[in-house]
């Protein structure tokens, strides 16, 4: 009788935590869980399912440590009690949460455990899944290389390429099976991923055309976060195609609908995207605006990398006009804040950018640094045709008017 | 230090443009991962719970 209780106890433990879970509320949810598992049971099924669960939750909540430990305990519970399907569930999860903790060769092979085990039973619905998750793992793998050195997309160096194209690759084998399946959602999933491991590679009308399809499944789910992911990633790949002005319609909607969504930091990200792409529309006022707004946010989120790149977009935009009072005061607040969060290349940029500002109004402006008197002798040797490698970022944008030479003409 | 020339300002103006780096390879919107779920509904021996089940409820009447 004492036994019964306790299962009873355990089961109805787990059962609340399970309605919790469900109703998204996995603080709670994993309160119960622990519960169940402190008073425990001897139906090891039961408690591979408690563990399953609390790894998941904790997955949500961003606790990946113990996502880790619970989702290891579900697969040594599952080899143990020779439960198939289980085993490949928990491989997956453990892949998935490995990946986010940048073990990208472990997760790797629990994926492909999760894969392997779903092709023996059978089961398509697995397969797919586990073949969705290999590709993200792979699109982390390769993004997580990339993002080391200072790469645009398009240009990168093999080991990043292989990892992605492997990551299309099972985003593709994926979207095989779903739409086999008539599975909608999942389609949309692939679709949006796919578009941004091309974007990635540099294939930038295939990621459009992702990406329309990603829209198109949103709006048949009246998905709105979707829907503003899909014109996001939209504007960013008609920046590359040198499509500043179809970037910008699509930037549009983002903002629109983050401020539907009431999502703050959305809303200013959105805002800086538009910034940047009236800046490559030499529209400069109109980049100012959204710069300003951003701004606003940023100080309003106390984000103060964000606000720290706004003032730099503000600097280099009032300079674009001509506006050199404001120019200085933006170049001037960016170099406090990048001191302030210890950013040496915002620094370093925030000098240049100031020691430039002065050679123009032909100040000698005064800091007590060693950075100033060494600008000034790059200053002295940079013969205004070839900028030197490495001088600051917006330099890297030169490479950008490759891709649009109508620009280039344009600004002569 | 002496200003700058003319065309030397023009060249300043000419190359502010925003970082690419900065402008999209850290706002790339992914979709979310898929978690495989299990219940203990799943997996409890359902004869065992009925069983169960009726401990309870006949425990409670008698109360």
């Amino acid at each position: 009788h004492v036994r019964y209780r306790m299962e009873a106890s355990c089961l109805e433990l787990a059962l609340e935590g399970e309605r919790l879970c469900k109703a998204g509320d996995c603080r709670a949810g994993v309160s119960f869980f622990e519960a169940a598992v402190q008073v425990g049971t001897e139906d090891l099924r039961t408690l591979s399912a408690i563990y399953s669960q609390l790894g998941n939750a904790y997955f949500y909540l961003h606790e990946y440590a113990k996502a880790l430990e619970y989702h290891h305990h579900d697969l040594t519970l599952a080899r143990t009690i020779g439960d198939l399907l289980g085993e490949a569930k928990a491989s997956g999860n453990l892949g998935n949460t490995l990946k986010v903790l940048g073990n990208f060769e472990e997760a790797i092979v629990c994926c492909q455990r999760h894969l392997d085990i779903s092709r023996e039973l059978n089961d398509k619905v697995g397969e797919a899944r586990a073949l969705y998750n290999l590709g993200n793992v792979y699109h982390s793998k390769g993004k997580n290389v990339a993002s080391a050195g200072t790469h645009d997309p398009g240009d990168l160096p093999d080991d990043v390429k292989n990892a992605l194209q492997k990551a299309a690759n099972y985003y593709e084998e994926n979207l095989t099976i779903v739409t086999e399946l008539g599975d909608r959602a999942a389609q949309g999933r692939a679709f949006g991923n796919l578009g941004n491991t091309h974007y990635l590679l540099g294939n930038f009308r295939s990621a459009v055309l992702a990406h329309e399809q990603r829209l198109l499944i949103a709006k048949e789910f009246g998905d709105r976060s979707a829907e503003r992911r899909a014109y996001s990633n939209l504007g960013n790949a008609y920046i590359f195609l040198g499509e500043f002005e179809t970037a910008s319609e699509y930037y549009k909607r983002t903002l629109q609908l983050a401020r539907q969504l009431k999502d703050r930091a959305v809303e200013a990200q959105a805002c800086y995207s538009l910034g940047n792409t009236y800046t490559l529309l030499q529209d400069y006022e109109k980049a100012i605006d959204y710069h300003l707004k951003h701004l606003v946010i940023a100080q309003e989120l106390n984000d103060k990398i964000g606000e720290g790149r706004a003032c730099w977009s503000l600097g280099n935009a009032y300079t674009a006009l001509g506006n050199h009072d404001q120019a200085i005061h933006f170049a001037e607040r960016h170099l406090e804040i990048s001191r302030e969060v210890g950013d040496r290349s915002g620094e370093l940029t925030a000098r240049l950018n100031l020691s430039d500002l002065q050679m123009v109004l032909g100040l000698s402006y005064s800091t007590n640094n060693s950075m100033m008197s060494e600008s000034h002798v790059v200053e002295n040797s940079f013969n205004g045709t070839r900028p030197r490698a490495g001088r600051r970022h917006s330099m890297e944008n030169m490479e950008l008017m490759k891709l649009t030479p109508e620009k280039k003409s344009s600004r002569e | 230090s002496q200003p700058l020339s003319g065309h030397q300002a023009a060249e300043l103006q000419s190359k502010v443009v925003p970082s690419k780096q900065i402008l999209h390879s850290d706002n790339m919107e992914m979709e979310p991962e898929t978690m495989e779920t299990k219940s203990v509904t799943d997996y409890f021996n359902k004869l065992h719970m009925g069983s169960l089940v009726y401990s309870c409820t006949s425990k409670r009447k008698n109360k």
